[in-house]
């Protein structure tokens, strides 16, 4: 298998970027997990768990045969360990933390035998299960670096292997930097199959870790790798050898997250130089919504997928990724290329040509022009607001296009404010309570207007009242009613105009049993179910 | 001469420190720091990035941080690196060697070969050789060096002869030890070919060059009238004196030793510094490429240290006193 970067340490608890855990992910395990094909929580390391009726106190019986690799029996000790000690110092920098904070308010973790734990919530929560999929870490093996504050920088990439303990499907065995990490199975796992055999199937796994993806195609077709990711552009070269080299190319629908095209319709004042973030003509046309909503029906979805990802794209809609399963609505406000729509609202909102010159003017007579940003690191997404802008020439706008380094962007967006329009991407998962942070009126990353002290409009307003309503809904249908409504008012109100996401494929060798990829859990999330076939062992 | 090199290592101190101040000033002053990363992430707090700056002293003035790494650096301790999780020095030395043994292979490559090419070319000025020769230099230059590599490696996956980069076979911990260097040999090939092509050609033009100067030489004629055998008037006389303006290049090209070339590096999957160093300057790790420049100019000025004292030891007109 093939991985484009190293690993940041095996600390899951302290690195969290997708190189770390596509390691600490066979190592670590949490209390639940989520199953990759159906989006659903399921047993882990716990057995089973129930919830009081006030949905504030969760208890979670634990597997009684679980072991640490090393040969020590997992326990409540360590689920509370990870908890009290690792996420809720205060000396230990984790993201985590943020998923176990509600409010500002943390949870209440107790023992109350070695195989029962006792969470106490301050409110209802209801990504609660979900969240269980924390990685528990050992005890015996780390307490001592807690206590005398080494943790930050305990099993960090310098670590010897025997020293990383997890109950996971494999152990490492080895990690070379630059050149690659070696997994062996994990002889004593808990889990077995069905019919009793004793899980993982796959003895050994090698990461190689190619940064350039070029060399890692190379070294797929020659036979050297099983398995590799695909951008949309690899497509064409890899299809055509498929049955020669003898492999399949899945495509497991789209990608998580949001890409998207944001104004800025910040109304506030740089507090240093007493100039308004935006200058109040942009503002004017930002903050309306037929201007937006023209923008959307200008941007040409389709081509974008076409030029850029060789067809292997999706439109997005809705706020929530269509592999997202559950909560995705697809019943929302579609904005399909219609160059013609989008002129025909500008007109109506009193934006025309009025001197002849092929720029539109607002009501007022300015010119319609602003700058545009992008990250410059990603090609993909430069080149995608390359067409943007040029969409947007069709309406008659004059957009200045700059691709600016990543964290200068960062900055203008989360810090300085001093930006127009930026095409932009977020992370997502399937859960919509963790997007709340862009999403509510108070969120440092609702990027048009941020850190709201009260909604500026009704619908900022009822979107508040959505995400605080939802979370604390523990009836799964009712929840899906109100976070349906979200994705409407997103649509309608525009607020961010998404773009495409792009798929996620993978290059599988054929030498494997039941392999069920899918874009939640990519190729291989059933891992310790998935067997070599009898020809190539 | 030993006064004149003790000299050289004080004046370099304070070159050091200023080109410390100068890079640490300037990653710090270009906007955002490493974990602006992380404020993208919708699920992480603002309360979670601040604990991670403060754990790196991110939120402290500026020069208080310079004065604690530059004490920190007294006690050889470079920092840790925010990327990795790890003590600089780690992350640096087990790539130190890689890097290494690569820019070792190409140095040799391309002095072995560059020099003599270039004499050989001097000394049959006008001929088939020197126009042929000629062609090759101009073009290892104008080919760019990842697509080179691009090329070679696809020959290699098409031929199946050499590996398709990285630095070991996957079985590499089961060889034997003459196995074992086989197996690097066979890795090192494709990028010591890319990284030297490009040198070898200047390098080569300007060993003709300076060889051709040299033997418009009035001594050189004096050798000749004398009666001296040809191959010891080129060889002896003329390549002893035209080699002068090489030895200083060589001094630049000993401070490439270890930054490594970054591109190869990345399309070969050679786990070398040059890769990890530009990361970091793109993710703004501060320490790491705090350590990285210093180790840039620590040999640079050694290199040029070095090409002084190895044109006195050639030249024996020159003197340091």
């Amino acid at each position: 298998m093939a991985m484009t970067s190293d690993p940041k340490s095996f600390n899951a608890i302290i690195a969290k970027e997708t190189s770390t855990t596509a390691v600490t992910n066979l190592i670590f395990e949490g209390l639940t997990r989520i199953n990759g094909v159906t989006l659903k929580v399921e047993p882990n390391l716990a057995e089973r768990w129930e919830v009081s009726s006030d949905g504030l106190v969760w208890t979670f019986f634990l597997r009684p045969d679980v072991r640490w690799v090393d040969g020590h029996p997992f326990s409540a000790d360590d689920v509370v360990f990870t908890f009290n000690d690792l996420i809720y110092n205060d000396n230990i920098p984790t993201s985590s933390r943020d998923a176990f904070t509600v409010d500002g308010k943390i949870f209440k973790v107790e023992k109350i035998d070695d195989l029962t734990v006792r969470f106490t919530l301050p409110v209802r929560f209801a990504p609660f299960s979900l969240g269980m999929s924390q990685e528990i870490l050992p005890k015996h093996k780390l307490a001592q670096a807690v206590g005398e504050g080494r943790f930050n920088f305990t099993w960090g990439i310098d670590a010897s292997p025997e020293e990383i303990v997890g109950t996971g499907p494999y152990k490492l065995k080895s990690y070379l930097p630059g050149q690659r990490i070696i997994f062996e199975r994990n002889p004593s796992y808990w889990r077995k199959s069905e019919k009793g055999e004793q899980l993982p199937f796959i003895s050994k796994i090698i990461y190689v870790i190619v940064q350039n993806q070029d060399t890692m195609l190379l070294k797929f077709l020659e036979g050297e790798l099983d398995y590799c990711a695909l951008r949309g552009a690899d497509y064409p070269l890899l299809k055509p050898e498929e049955k020669k080299r003898n492999f399949t190319i899945y495509d497991s629908g789209p990608d998580f997250g949001n890409t998207f095209l944001v104004l800025n319709q910040n109304p506030g004042v740089n507090p240093k130089t007493g100039q308004p973030f935006v200058e109040p003509k942009k503002l004017a046309w930002f903050t309306n919504v037929e201007f937006r909503r023209a923008i959307a029906y200008a941007i040409d979805k389709d081509r974008i997928v076409k030029i850029l990802m060789n067809d292997l794209g999706y439109p997005q809609d809705s706020a929530m990724s269509p592999s997202s399963g559950f909560f995705y609505n697809p019943k929302v406000a579609k904005y399909d290329y219609d160059l013609a729509q989008g002129r025909m609202i500008l007109e109506k909102a009193g934006f025309r040509d009025r001197n002849g010159d092929g720029i539109i003017e607002d009501p007022k007579g300015q010119r319609i022009e602003f700058n545009l940003y992008t990250n410059s690191g990603s090609n993909e997404r430069v080149q995608a607001a390359a067409i943007i802008r040029h969409d947007l020439e069709g309406l008659g706008m004059k957009v200045n296009f700059l691709a600016l380094e990543f964290n200068n962007l960062v900055t203008k967006l989360v810090s300085t404010f001093d930006w127009d329009a930026a095409m932009m991407g977020l992370t997502g998962g399937i859960e919509p309570h963790f997007g709340k942070n862009v999403w509510a009126s108070d969120g440092q990353l609702h990027m048009w207007c941020p850190l709201q002290e009260s909604p500026h409009t009704p619908w900022e307003k009822r979107i508040d009242e959505i995400f605080n309503a939802a979370v604390q809904e523990l009836d799964e249908n009712k929840r899906k009613i109100l976070y349906d409504e979200w994705q409407a008012i997103v649509a309608r109100e525009l607020p961010v105009i998404h773009t495409v996401l792009g798929a996620n494929i993978y290059a599988v060798r054929n030498k494997f049993e039941n392999l069920k990829p899918t874009s939640y859990g990519g190729a291989f999330h059933n891992l310790e179910e998935i067997r070599v076939k009898k020809e190539y062992r | 001469m030993l006064r004149y090199i003790i000299r050289r290592i004080l004046v370099a101190i304070p070159l050091l420190f200023g080109i410390s101040l100068l890079t640490f000033v300037l990653i710090q002053i270009t906007p955002g720091n490493f974990f602006d990363s992380l404020k993208l992430d919708p699920q992480i707090s603002a309360d979670t990035i601040s604990r991670y700056e403060k754990l790196y002293h991110l939120d402290r003035p500026l020069l208080e941080q310079y004065f604690h790494w530059l004490r920190n650096l007294l006690k050889f301790d470079f920092g840790y690196s925010f990327f990795y999780n790890c003590p600089v020095s780690q992350v640096i030395s087990g790539r130190l060697y890689n890097t290494f043994i690569l820019s070792l292979a190409s140095l040799l490559l391309t002095w072995l070969v560059a020099i003599p090419l270039g004499v050989w070319a001097a000394v049959n000025r006008g001929r088939g050789i020197d126009k042929i020769l000629s062609f090759l230099s101009f073009a290892g230059l104008s080919v760019p060096s990842f697509f080179l590599a691009i090329i070679l490696l696809y020959f290699a996956s098409e031929g199946k002869i050499l590996p398709l980069g990285g630095m070991q076979s996957i079985n590499y911990d089961g060889l034997t030890q003459t196995e074992k260097m086989v197996d690097l040999l066979r890795h090192l090939a494709i990028p010591t070919i890319v990284i030297s092509v490009g040198s070898i050609a200047a390098l080569q033009r300007i060993m003709r060059g300076s060889m051709l100067e040299t033997l418009r030489q009035q001594y050189v004629l004096a050798a000749r009238a004398r009666g001296l055998p040809e191959h010891r008037v080129v060889y002896v006389h003329t390549l002893r004196n035209a080699i002068n303006p090489l030895v200083t290049i060589f001094g630049y090209h000993f401070s490439d030793l270890l930054s490594g070339a970054a591109l190869i590096e990345i399309i070969c999957s050679w786990p070398g510094l040059g890769s990890v160093m530009l990361t970091a300057v793109r993710a703004k790790d501060l320490y790491l490429v705090m350590a990285s420049m210093l180790m840039g100019g620590i040999l640079l000025l050694l290199g040029n240290l070095l090409a002084d004292i190895l044109l006195a030891w050639v030249d024996p007109r020159i003197r340091y006193e």
